[in-house]
């Protein structure tokens, strides 16, 4: 049985970036931080509280879970978080849309304009 | 500047609190950008108490408890002028005042006409409520 991920989609920009961060590795919260930041060039920079506000509600979606820290977990105030199967599921989908908003922005900006 | 961030944390949501205000001390420690965090610690605070931690909820049952019965009293006060009534019995107190209302005195009549436009208001509510929970709670659930 396929799932239905539609009632999820469009994912906000940070919802986006916090799955697309977790997508390798599990992370704790300031290393999602930094890691948005480094998919995205600097270009897009989240700060605690939107991250924390958004990973509660991806929590409570439950597309994201808490994980067990690592072996060299070095501050017991870190929590780490990972993707869950079905979180996985939500990201696989919205970058098919995505991917269907790019295919077809390139059409239209291939195309000469014309008077509609 | 650290003591306003606590300060910030510290009016958020008690089960937010709970769960991340440790960790967002501490990436506030390993930043250095402390004005933009501070920024928004603000916005995540209005975020939380606006639309995460169901006070919205209170707030629109409210407006609605509000709505409900002015749309009582405005269905009942059509239904008078349509339907002019003698009074037929009142009650002491509306027969007693003698103020700027008292060519209008209470009547069992508008008592009973008041409550069916409440309970109908009530009513209607209830059913509207139902159906959008039951889309809220099936979106959440999947």
């Amino acid at each position: 049985m396929t799932e239905d991920y539609s009632p999820f989609l469009p994912l906000s920009p940070a919802a986006l970036h916090i799955l697309l961060s977790l997508a390798g590795a599990d992370r704790h919260g300031y290393g999602i931080m930094q890691e948005v930041a480094r998919q995205s060039d600097g270009q897009y920079k989240l700060g605690p509280g939107t991250l924390y506000d958004n990973l509660q509600k991806l929590m409570t979606q439950g597309l994201v879970e808490a994980s067990p820290a690592p072996p060299a977990h070095d501050d017991p105030r870190r929590r780490y978080f990972r993707l869950t199967g079905f979180g996985r599921g939500v990201l696989a989908a919205e970058i098919g849309r995505l991917e269907g908003v790019v295919r077809e922005a390139k059409v239209h900006l291939r195309a000469p304009r014309r008077a509609t | 500047m650290r003591r306003c961030y606590r300060c910030l944390l510290w009016l958020h949501p008690p089960g937010f609190r709970r769960e991340f205000a440790g960790e967002m001390l501490w990436i506030y420690d390993q930043s250095p950008a402390h004005a933009s965090l501070v920024a928004d610690g603000a916005g995540s605070l209005a975020r939380q108490w606006l639309l995460r931690s169901g006070w919205w909820k209170i707030a629109l049952a409210m407006a609605l408890a509000v709505f409900q019965i002015l749309l009582g009293g405005l269905g009942m006060e059509l239904f008078r002028r349509r339907n002019p009534v003698a009074p037929v019995r009142t009650f002491e107190a509306a027969a007693a005042y003698s103020g700027p209302l008292a060519h209008r005195p209470i009547t069992i009549e508008i008592v009973m006409y008041l409550a069916v436009f409440v309970a109908g208001g009530l009513a209607a509510m209830v059913i509207l409520l139902t159906f959008w929970m039951r889309r809220f709670t099936a979106r959440r659930v999947r």
